[in-house]
Parts: C-alpha cells; structure tokens; sequence
C-alpha cells in the first residue's frame, strides 16, 4: 500500500505521541508541528497529482484485501480537500505560534492539534464507514479539548453545547452503523455501495437518511446547525478559524461521500436536499445580520454557505458537484482567513464588538486589506474564488431549472455581502476608538494570514485547472462505479 | 487589452500601497495608466473606425465558458475614450482639488482602480466578465463613496449605493446566465450576431434589465445616485455622471439591438427611462445644493439615454451614442465647477452664494457653455444630440409620437435646470461684499478643456464626432446605414421641437415660482431613500426574529430537534415503503428476557432519580448488563472489556461527583416535562423498530466469517475479537486510543482550568 | 489520611496480581481471551486500589514515569507500529509473526502486533493516571462554598 496514503493519518498521531512526551520543550514542540504539517502538505499534493493522473490512490491498512481491513481511498474528491486542509491546518498553526495564548500557555495544544489533522485526514481518506466513526471521533475529541483549553468560564459553557450536541450526533451515527451492519454485512464503503442496491427501497432511503441526519449535523444544515454559532465564536480565534474552515467541511464531505455512494441515481433525495439548502443559506444569513460581533456574524455565515454546498449536491449533476467540491475547497481557505484576519482585528484591539471598533483602516490597513480580500471572495464579488464557486452552481441550478433555489441563493449572497459591509463600516470605517489592552501584530500572525488570503487568491487565479478537477472529482462520484472499482476491483 | 486593465490594477494597487508617500503625486501617476489606454485607442482607432475590431483571449476557467474575452470596437472605442478622457481630465483637476495626504492619494488609487474595472467592463466580449468589472465597479465606487469614512452620511451613501447595483447586479447574473444557458455560449458578440429565441429569454432579459436601471440609477431605482453625491466631487464627476452610471446605458445599447423585440423589452425601457427623464428633471429643479442639482439632472438625462439605446432602431441608436458622448463632457465639466466652487467659497447651496468677481471669468465661460450644451443650444454638441433624438422617433407614427412628447417634456425641463443652475454662477458680486477667492488656472483648466470640447465637437460634428458615431452605430446595429451628422439640418421638424423645448424651458424659468408651489403641494411624500431605510428596517428585524426563534440558546431544545428529525426522516421513508415485515421472535432463552428487564428498568431508574449518585449506579448497571447479555451470547472478551470499563467510570463518575452537589438541580426546565418524555420516547420507538426492519432484511454475511477464517492462519492469533482490534481494523483501534490521549490531555487541563479558576475566586 | 497495615498489605498484594493478571491478558491475548486494551483496564483497575488504600500521594509514587509521559509513550508505541511497515514498503499497520522454540519458555510465536497492544495498554494505563492527576486530588481544598 501506498505509504503516501497512509501518513496523512498515522505520522500526525506519530508526532502528537512525540510531541507529549516532549512536553513543555516548547520550541520542539513547534519544530514538530510544523515540521508534520509541512511533511503532510506535500504528500498531499503527490496524492492530488497521482489521484488525478492515475485514477484513485487505494490501499489497505494492515494488507488486508477489502473488505476485511479498513481501506484508504485517495480519489480526486478526497484528495483535493485534503491538500486545502492540510494547507489550512498549516497557517493557522503558525498563526497560532505567532498569536502565542493558548499555544503557549498549554502543553496540550500542539499534540491535540495534530490528533486533530489526522483525524480530519483519516475522514478524508478512509474509505469504511465505521473508520470514519472512529476519525470523527479522534477530530471531535480533539476539538472539544481545543474548545476548552483555557478554560474561561463562557468558553467551557458554550463548549458544553458544542459537546453534547457532538456526543448525540455520534450516538446517531453508530446506531446507523449498527443498523447498517445488521442488514448490510459490511462497513466499507464500496461494498456497502453494491450490497445498499440488494436492500429493500425503504430500508435503503431510511439508512441513508440516517447517515444524512449524522452528518448534517456536523456540517450545521438546517435545522441540524443551532449549536454552531452558540459555540464557535468563544474559543481563541486559532482554534475557532480551523473549526470553521475544516470541521463543517468535513461534514459536508462525508454528505456527499455516503449520498453518492450508498444511494443510487434516482434514489437520492434530491428535493429534501434543495430544501434543506435553500432554508440554511437563508436563516444562516440571516443570523448573521443580527449579530454584532465578527467572530459571530462570521460562525453564522459558515451555517449560510454550507448551504451552497449542499445545493450543488442536490443537483446531482456533474455541474453542480464540481461546483460544490470547488465551493467546499474555496470555503476551507477563505472562511479560515476571513477567521483569522477577525482575530486580528481582536489581537490589535482586544475586541471584535463592532460598537467598540472603528477607524482600524488607517491604524490597521494591514488587517483591513486581509479582511476586505476574503470578505469579498465569501460575498461572491468576481474575480475571487467564492465567486466562481457561486456562478458554477448558479449556472448548473438554471440548467436543471432549479429557479427557486437558484433565487434563493442570489438573495443569500447579495445578504452576505451586505452583513460584510457591516464588518467594514463597522470595524474599519469611521473613527477609530481609543484601543484597548490592544497589541502591535506580530509578523507570523500577519504572514499567515497573509498566506492563506494568497492561496484563496490562487484557487480564482487557477480557478481553470481547479474547477475542471473538481468536475472530474464529480463525474467519479455521480457514476458510482468508479469508486467501487478502484476499492474491491470490480 | 488585459494588460490594459492589468496596468490599471497594477498602479492602482500600487498607489494605495504607497498612498503615505505620494502626496499630490498619487493624481499624476493615476493618470498614466488612462493615457496609456487612450494611447491604444490612438493605435487602433484608425483600424476599428474602418469597422475593424481588436479581440484578444486568454482562458480563466474553461469549464464555465469564463474566459477573458476582449475586443474593442466602435462602440467599445466610444465608451473608451470618455472613459479615459474624462478619466485623465479628473486626475488632472484632483491634483488641485485635494491636499496632499495618504487618504486623499489612496483616492487617486481607488479613482485608478474603477477607470480600470470600467475599461474592461466595456472591453469584456464575456458577459461574465462583463459581470465581474460590473461588479468592480460597484465595489470601487462603494470604497470611494465611504472615502471619508468618519461622516456617517458617507458610510450609508455608500451602502445604499452598494446594496441597490449589487442587487440589481446579482438579479443581472441570473439573467445572463439565462440568457448564456439558452444561447450556448456567453461570449457577447456571439449571442449578438445569433440572438437566441428561446422561451426562457424574455425571462433573462427582463432580469437583465433590472440590473440594468439598478446601475443606471433609473426610476425607482434611483435614489442611491444623490446618497453618493457625499463622495469628493471629483469622484461623482467621474463615476457618477460620466461612466459607472453609464454601464447600464452601455449594455442596453449592446442588447436592444439584437432583443428590442422580444418580450417587452422596448416599451419597457422607453417608459422606465421617460418616467426617469421627466421625474429626474422635477426633482432637479427642487434642488438647492448645486451638486444635488446636478445629480438629478443627470437621472433625468440617463433616463433620456435609457429611451435612446432601450429603442434598438438605428437611428435612436446613433443619437444614443452622440448623447452618451455629450453628456459625459457637459456634465463632467458641470460637476467640476460645482467642485471649484465649494472647494473656494465653501457652500454649494444656490441661496448662499452671492456671486463671483474677477478671476472667475473662465468658471463663467465653462459654466455657461456646458450649461447650454445640457439644454441643447447650438451649436454645441448637446444640441446634435438632441436634434438627432428627436429625428429618432419622428417616423414612427403613434408611438414615436408619444415619445417625443416625454422627451421634450423632460427636455423642456432640462432646460429650465441648466438655466437655474448657470444663473448661480454669472452673478458678480454687489459692489461692497467681499469676493469669493478666485481659483487657480490649474484648477480650472480641466474644466475649460472638456467645455472646449462641447464646443469643437458641435462646430466640427461631421469631421470630429461622426467617425465615432458612425462606427459606434454600426458596430451595435448592423443593418444600421453609415451615419451622417451636421449641426444644420435645414428647417425640419427636429428644430420645430428643439424651438418648443426652448420655449417650454423659458415658461418654466419665468413661471418657476408657481411652478415651484405646485411641485410641492403634488410631491410624493414618500422617497426611494425612505424605501431603502424601509428595506433595512425590515430586514434587521426579520433577522432578529428569525434568529431569536432558531437560536433560543437552549441545549435540550437543539438536542431535541436534532433527535426528532433523526428518527422522523429516516421514520418517514420507512413508514412510506411500508417497510415493517413483521415481528421476531421475542428471546432465545428465558435468561436473555431477563437481562433485558434488569437493562430496561435500571435505564428508566436512572433518568427518575434524583440524586446523582443513583444514577451513576444505575448507570452502571446498565452497563453490566450488556457485559452479561455478551457473557450469555458467549463473547468473554467482550464481557471482560464491558465489565472493565464499566468499573472505570463508575470511579472516574465517583471523582467527578465529590466536586458536584449531591442531587439534581432543579431548575426550570426549558421544555416541559412531558414534552421531553414524548421526544425520548418517540427517539426510542423509533429506534427500536428501526433496529427490528434492519435485522430483519439480513443480507448474507461475508465479512464476519471472512475474519473468522483468515484470523488464526493469516494473522496469526487465535483471539479473533483481538486480532480484529489490533490487526484486521487496528486502523480503529489506533485512532480510539488517540482519542484516549487527547481526552486525557483534556480532563487534565480541564481540571487545572477548574483548580484555577477556584483559586482566583477565593482569592477576589 | 490515617492508613491500616492491614489495608496496606492488601493492596500491595491486590495491586501486583493484578498487574500480573494484566501483563497476562496482554501477552496471551492474541490468542485468549485478553488484549492491550482489557489488559490495560485491569491494570488501572489496580491503580484505584492503591488510590482507595493510599490517596493520590501512593499513586504518584507507583511509577518513575509521570502519568504524561506514559500516555504519550503509549501512543509512540502504537505509531511506531503504524507507521515502521511503511518504512519496509509494506501497508500501514501491517503485521508479521515469527514462531520458534525458546529454553524454559518452549514454543513462542511472537507477532508484530504486540507493539501495537503494549502501546494501547499504555496508553489505557496513562489515561487513567491522567484522571487522577487531574480529579483525584481531595476536593475538599478548593471547595470553598
């Protein structure tokens, strides 16, 4: 088996291992870190190129054929939203080195945060049900602790919903495994792909709607999404900008992953997802414009834009996938760096109330241009990435005829851009407000962030290569057999 | 021509970048990239006026048919040159107009960065891409109409203007994705030369539409326009009168053409843009600010504009183009004086300014000239415009007719405004009050040049103008024959009307009091400003409520939704299939009905006690249970693992529990009890039917025995439930015991937190 | 905290069979009942013996390892596990056995998989000190209400 497939998952727990027994050797701590992140980024790209070039990456942990062991699967889908975490994980962490708080002030931070790469990886990369249960676990438990750590008392509160929330969604989710264990036989995927077909129609819909339940409840649809914005905004803003760049994302993957998989064309629900999309864009934003702090008003536009990604799902076509995996990989970049230039903002200030903000465009242009670019980018203004995204899936919704969600998701976005205006006149414009126990901004802080808003600068740029990708990513998934081939060879 | 824009962007960026070092010389270098772009319309103005066009691509997601197609044309060329003539003439007076400071130099980079967004909206043969710098636009402007962020009347001009373009920008996507989908391609000049017919296209073009007279600031659309007249008069001089407002007018004049017949598309356009024309030229004349003056005269005239290219006929065509032109260089050079005068005596209210001495000749000259070329005097280049309009619709019978009459109404009205607001500037002052400083030749030249041209341009329209024109015309309507224009047509009807619009104008000037009083007591009481404030009014509440509802804040209502709509949706595809295929058999032995009495009753126990420490208890006697149910089904290993974690967390729960008190707080509960007992229990039947169908559609197993077989022989360990955990999905097992680790590092800082915390407080 | 000998001996003799008893069920349980993680769990269960006998000042004294550094171990244990057949090009996880006849202990079949279980033992051993590092201390000190 491919080593490349397997490090994603193993070498960050391998370092998270070393990096607790290193303990408080803070420096050897961030040299393992990073060093990991580096290491991994690149094997992804390899991952990308070869899933592209030669058709899906597929190994077996342990060597045991499929469907005994676990099996790992890079295809394009998979691979593609690997490499922008793992590009992700990497600023934020250095963000967070440069921020110093929570990384400094505790030992677990750097361990915790690798366990959480590679459970992000392993979801992405596994390709057996009950392996996924098991790295949304080792990415849940790891986000708890970094909810928490600190431990200010409305944290670990608000950290208390997002944990309850997260233990019911995992209940649900192995009792569907066990539901589905009982009547299909098998965990992986690809044979859970064929053996779904032999299942009587109920039972099928019942079971994948039941897996759709689990998930949207990670990626916070309607009306599964309630806890997100109670419990996201509190945590120190590195923790908060990964949550909300990868962890919905996930979510969202694994949406997409099991309703391709397990269902066969003609089966899927299409209307319920549609709807579905149509309420979360719409309450998302509109939450978010009754908010008045940016870490806030941004963890609900998280909420509205996983709607746009569940309406490419929906369509079920090769245009509207490719749009929504193009959508996913420009959200995990922007909507990081939209979090990560907010916690500027608040280093610089010592809040993110827009009441008490004000004139940071002259004494923080620095911030002011790494919010406005990724602002943008979120509100669909061409030529950036999120604008792309939201023409793909416009342009696939009218061809299908879809007016209603199509309007729907016009009116979102001209809501969204209005609710970053907010942000701007509220925080940037006008006059500056005597700052706070405010701070200069350290270079690593800015470097990141910086970064990151040219890779989002990079996915419009090379919007060409990347949206074809991402279509090709969709053909695999809509025809069902390329999956199942490339795992069980048949 | 990509790099046209792309030099725009380079020194527009660059200029906000260096905006603390420039001072003034933000100005002269925002200049170069607009030369440079009438440099290329010097190289191939010869070439695309014969008729030729310059095109260029360059690929940007081919998928999507989003590609940077480029081509100058002869109406490209036309729109071209106002933008960068116009362009240059602003930098050039910004240089005087503004002190040296970053934020006015980061002006001059934003004033850089919309002429570049302008110069590719109208070089772009992508309507996407025509999108994207209709979008840059907006943006651009946005930014320069909030410039002096601290004034609060700035920030909501400039989201009132950003909100409006960006809806009607956003219903425009729509539209030419409609219009794209039906026609199989979004290059523009291909759909042009092959208009689609499809039924979905009278949709597109009337979303088209909307985005249209949002951006050309059209009734009743058009209130955004004098909210953005707070930005520097520079700005509204540039992109408020001669270009960004002319975007609408410049896509409408690519499409009518091509789609003024389909659905309603002409009548439309005519009636929103006389409605626009005659209502901006009432307003204008209720003004007292010079520059709100000018702000509703240009709706009114935008409105004029909108009839000319929405008409699609050749002939509206060519006066469209003559007007566009016009209007850019009267209007421009109107709006700079406005500037010289607020800028040297310091109001722009008509009532204050007493009157201007020596010095102010030039202002005088240019204020008259381009006063007279809004209102159609000859022999400027206003009064060709307008003769030709009315040429346009004299042909055509009843309807043109009609039209006429809107247009020398709203004409009739322009004239009494341009009257209204050149009689501010002529006076000199009483002979004791103090002059109004006279500003400086720089100043004013800029204005002297583009009045100038207004005159050039009427002398000289058959040599100067008419190539332009002419290739303009043909190039938006082929079947159009060559244009020929001259300021004396003979004694026609055209000059008939142009001498009634006079004469109209007149009365209204000498009857402008009554007129005045009149307009007052009919006025709607209700603005599109009040509309707008209406909107966001309404939108923040209905977002507060909705959010209010969805988001009480209360974990037992969320955990609650969430378990309803996990067990209805999958229950509802269960019950539609008619899934349920009847019951199993109850137990195999009498000890299994056992356990699952004791396993039942402690689980109901353990949610009715009170204190915490029953609960635990039972708890764990649930757990022993399972161990027992594994223990009589013959799973040891299991049993063991069972009772072993069962122990552990009855201490682990006992650790936690010396912290808490003893019982239950019983604090209101957010949900009514017996709401919460009716969702448990509907989670729980639904679960347990659920469980029931699945395990009674059993396909054949291969994977169970397919681990029995291969354990002992390929892995080498008798313990099959072992070799499973270490070796068959020891992938699950070495992400569980990361998550041991991580829960460990978390209980410990979370302890810590907690010691802290206490600590703290004992001490305050 | 007053302590009985007899309690003391007790413990010690309860604590140390049942680490035997968990050295056992890992070592035998690739083929018994048993494994690193049961074997695991019975040798924390051994641990709140000595907690209950002695409080948490006996339980940092049982090992020269800080509960941390156990935990972390364990988990290096396990990754090398992982990720060591990669380095032979084989799959991730990937086990091996070799059997021979060994003096005193007669016929041995050792399997790569023993790593892995011991660094799962540890780790189950290492979460356990870590609660008590966290929560055994007597909350008496810091209950101030």
């Amino acid at each position: 088996m491919s080593g490349l497939l397997a490090l994603p998952i193993a070498l960050p727990i391998g370092a998270a291992a070393v990096s607790i027994v290193v303990g408080r050797w803070r420096a050897a701590q961030r040299v393992i870190g990073v060093v990991t992140l580096v290491a991994l980024v690149a094997d992804a790209a390899v991952l990308l190129a070869r899933a592209d070039s030669d058709g899906a990456v597929v190994g077996q942990a342990g060597g045991w054929e499929a469907p005994f062991g676990i099996t790992l699967v890079a295809d394009r889908l998979s691979a593609v939203l690997l490499l922008a975490s793992l590009a992700t994980l990497l600023a934020v962490l250095v963000y967070a080195i440069g921020q110093g708080g929570v990384e400094r002030n505790h030992v677990g931070f750097h361990p915790v945060y690798l366990t959480l790469t590679a459970g992000v990886s392993a979801a992405f990369l596994t390709g057996d049900l009950f392996n996924m249960f098991v790295s949304f676990e080792v990415m849940l438990t790891s986000s708890y602790v970094l909810l928490t750590l600190g431990g200010r008392r409305d944290q670990v509160r608000t950290g208390m919903t997002y944990v309850v929330i997260s233990l019911v969604a995992s209940v649900l989710f192995l009792t569907a495994l066990g539901l589905i264990y009982s009547s299909a036989g098998t965990v992986n995927l690809a044979d859970l792909a064929t053996r779904f077909t032999q299942l009587p129609v109920g039972e099928r819909q019942a079971l994948a709607l039941l897996v759709l339940v689990v998930f949207g409840i990670k990626a916070a649809v309607f009306p599964l999404f309630f806890w997100l914005p109670d419990s996201y905004p509190t945590a120190p803003t590195a923790v908060t900008a990964v949550f909300a760049g990868l962890l919905t994302k996930v979510g969202v993957y694994a949406i997409i992953r099991t309703q391709t998989v397990l269902l066969p064309p003609g089966d899927r629900p299409q209307v319920l997802l549609l709807s579905v999309a149509a309420a979360t864009m719409l309450i998302g934003v509109l939450g978010a414009i009754a908010q008045n702090d940016i870490k806030r008003i941004l963890s609900f536009h998280i909420v509205s834009q996983i709607g746009y990604m569940v309406m490419g799902l929906g369509f079920f076509t090769v245009a509207g996938l490719g749009g929504a995996v193009f959508f996913v990989v420009h959200q995990i970049i922007t909507k990081t760096t939209l979090f990560l230039a907010g916690g500027l903002v608040e280093h610089r200030t010592g809040t993110g109330n827009l009441d008490r903000l004000g004139g940071l465009v002259r004494t923080a242009p620095a911030a002011a241009v790494l919010f406005l670019v990724p602002a943008l980018s979120l509100a669909g203004i061409p030529p950036f990435s999120g604008f792309i995204g939201k023409f793909a899936l416009i342009d696939a919704g009218l061809d299908d005829g879809w007016w209603g969600v199509v309007a729907v998701s016009l009116l979102a976005s001209l809501l969204t851009l209005f609710s970053m205006t907010k942000i701007w006149a509220g925080a940037f414009w006008g006059e500056a407000e005597p700052v706070g126990p405010g701070h200069r901004l350290p270079g690593l802080m800015v470097g990141a962030t910086a970064a990151l808003t040219a890779l989002g600068l990079a996915v419009a740029i090379f919007a060409g290569p990347l949206y074809a990708l991402s279509e090709r990513a969709a053909d695999d998934m809509l025809q069902g057999t390329v999956y199942v081939q490339a795992v069980l060879g048949r | 021509m990509i790099w046209l824009v792309a030099l725009h962007a380079l020194v527009g960026l660059g200029i906000l970048a260096a905006a603390r070092y420039l001072g003034r010389w933000a100005f002269a270098l925002g200049a170069v990239p607009m030369l440079a772009a009438l440099g290329f319309v010097g190289r191939h103005g010869a070439d695309v006026l014969d008729g030729g066009a310059v095109t260029e691509t360059s690929a940007w997601v081919g998928r999507l048919d989003l590609a940077f197609d480029m081509r100058l044309d002869g109406f490209g060329l036309l729109m071209l040159l106002i933008i960068s003539g116009i362009g240059v003439a602003v930098m050039a007076y910004g240089t005087s107009y503004f002190s040296a400071s970053a934020a006015n130099a980061r002006i001059a980079g934003l004033l850089v960065l919309f002429s570049g967004s302008m110069v590719g909206l109208v070089l772009a043969d992508n309507l996407l891409v025509l999108y994207m710098f209709w979008e840059l636009t907006s943006i651009t402007s946005w930014l320069l109409i909030g410039s002096d962020s601290t004034d609060a009347r700035a920030r909501a001009g400039a989201l009132h203007a950003l909100m409006v373009t960006g809806a009607g920008g956003l219903v425009m996507l729509g539209g030419l994705v409609v219009l794209g989908q039906e026609a199989g391609t979004y290059s523009l000049s291909a759909i042009l030369a092959d208009p689609p017919t499809g039924g979905a296209v009278g949709v597109g073009l009337a979303l088209v539409v909307v985005g249209i007279i949002t951006k050309s600031a059209q009734y009743p659309f058009h209130s955004w326009l004098p909210g953005a007249m707070v930005a520097p008069t520079p700005v509204s001089a540039y992109l408020h009168s001669a270009t960004m407002v002319k975007a609408g007018i410049y896509l409408a004049a690519r499409l009518a053409p091509a789609f003024a017949l389909v659905g309603g598309w002409r009548p439309a356009l005519i009636v929103i843009g006389l409605v626009t024309m005659i209502a901006g030229g009432l307003r204008a004349l209720r003004q007292h600010d010079l520059k709100l003056l000018l702000a509703m005269g240009t709706i009114s005239q935008l409105g004029f504009l909108l009839v000319l290219v929405g008409t699609g006929e050749p002939e509206a065509t060519t006066a469209g183009c003559l007007l566009l032109l016009a209007h850019a260089l009267f209007k421009a050079a109107l709006f700079l004086v406005v500037g010289i005068v607020d800028h040297e005596a310091g109001t722009r209210d008509l009532r204050e300014l007493a009157g201007f001495g020596p010095g102010w000749g030039p202002v005088k000259v240019v204020t008259v000239v381009a006063a007279a070329s809004m209102a159609g005097l000859p022999p400027l280049l206003g009064f060709v415009a307008k003769e030709s309009a009315y040429e346009a619709f004299v042909h055509e019978g009843a309807w043109g007719a009609a039209v006429i009459a809107g247009l020398v109404a709203g004409s009739a009205l322009t004239v009494a405004y341009s009257v209204r607001f050149a009689a501010t500037v002529l006076p000199s002052p009483p002979g004791d009050a103090p002059a109004v400083h006279a500003p400086g030749r720089w100043f004013v030249a800029p204005a002297v040049a583009l009045a100038g041209l207004t005159v050039l341009g009427g002398l000289f329209v058959s040599t100067l103008i008419e190539p332009v024109v002419d290739a303009a015309t043909l190039v938006l309507d082929p079947s159009a024959d060559h244009v020929h224009l001259a300021l004396w047509h003979g004694f026609n009807v055209p000059l008939v009307l142009s001498l009634v619009t006079y004469g109209l104008g007149i009365l209204l000037v000498v009857g402008r009091e009554p007129f005045a009083r009149a307009q007052a007591a009919l006025a709607p009481s209700f603005s599109g400003d009040d509309g707008f404030a209406a909107t966001l009014r309404g939108l923040s509440i209905a977002a507060a409520r909705t959010t209010r509802v969805v988001q009480s804040g209360s974990l037992p209502v969320y955990a609650a939704v969430i378990l309803l709509t996990a067990v209805l949706v999958p229950g509802a595809a269960l019950i539609l299939n008619g899934s349920w295929s009847g019951w199993p058999r109850f137990a195999e032995t009498p000890l299994q009905a056992l356990l699952a009495a004791i396993i039942i009753s402690a689980a109901v126990a353990a949610s009715v006690v009170k204190r915490r420490f029953a609960a635990v208890v039972l708890l764990g006697a649930v757990g022993y249970g399972m161990g027992l149910v594994f223990v009589v089904q013959g799973a040891p290993d299991l049993a063991l693992t069972q009772f072993a974690v069962e122990t552990l967390s009855i201490v682990v729960f006992m650790l936690v529990l010396r912290r808490l008190p003893a019982r239950f707080e019983q604090r209101r509960p957010a949900i009514a009890t017996w709401l919460r007992v009716l969702v448990a229990s509907t989670v729980a039947v639904g679960v347990f039917f659920f469980a029931l169908i699945s395990a009674g559609v059993q396909l054949p197993r291969t994977v169970s025995p397919g681990l029995i077989e291969r354990s002992l022989p390929d892995a080498g360990g008798g313990n099959v439930v072992n070799v499973v955990l270490v070796d068959f999905r020891g992938l699950d097992t070495l992400g569980e015991i990361s998550v041991l680790v991580v829960a460990g590092v978390g209980a410990v800082a979370l302890a810590r937190a907690g010691r802290a915390r206490s600590t703290e407080e004992a001490g305050e | 905290m007053t302590r009985s000998p007899i309690m003391d001996t007790i413990a010690d003799l309860v604590f140390h069979s049942a680490i035997v008893l968990s050295l056992y069920f890992l070592f035998a349980g690739h083929n018994q009942p048993g494994g690193g993680f049961v074997g695991g769990l019975v040798a924390a269960a051994a641990v709140v013996v000595y907690y209950v006998a002695g409080g948490m000042d006996e339980v940092r004294d049982l090992s020269r390892f800080r509960p941390w550094t156990i935990l972390g171990g364990g988990l290096v244990l396990a990754s090398l596990a992982a990720l060591v057949p990669l380095v032979a090009g084989d799959a991730l996880l990937q086990s091996d056995y070799v059997e021979g006849d060994l003096p005193v202990l007669g016929h041995v079949k050792l399997t790569s998989t023993l790593l892995f279980d011991s660094g799962v033992y540890a780790v189950v051993v290492g979460l356990v000190l870590m609660v008590f590092e966290g929560l055994g201390d007597e909350p008496e000190a810091e209950d101030h209400t």
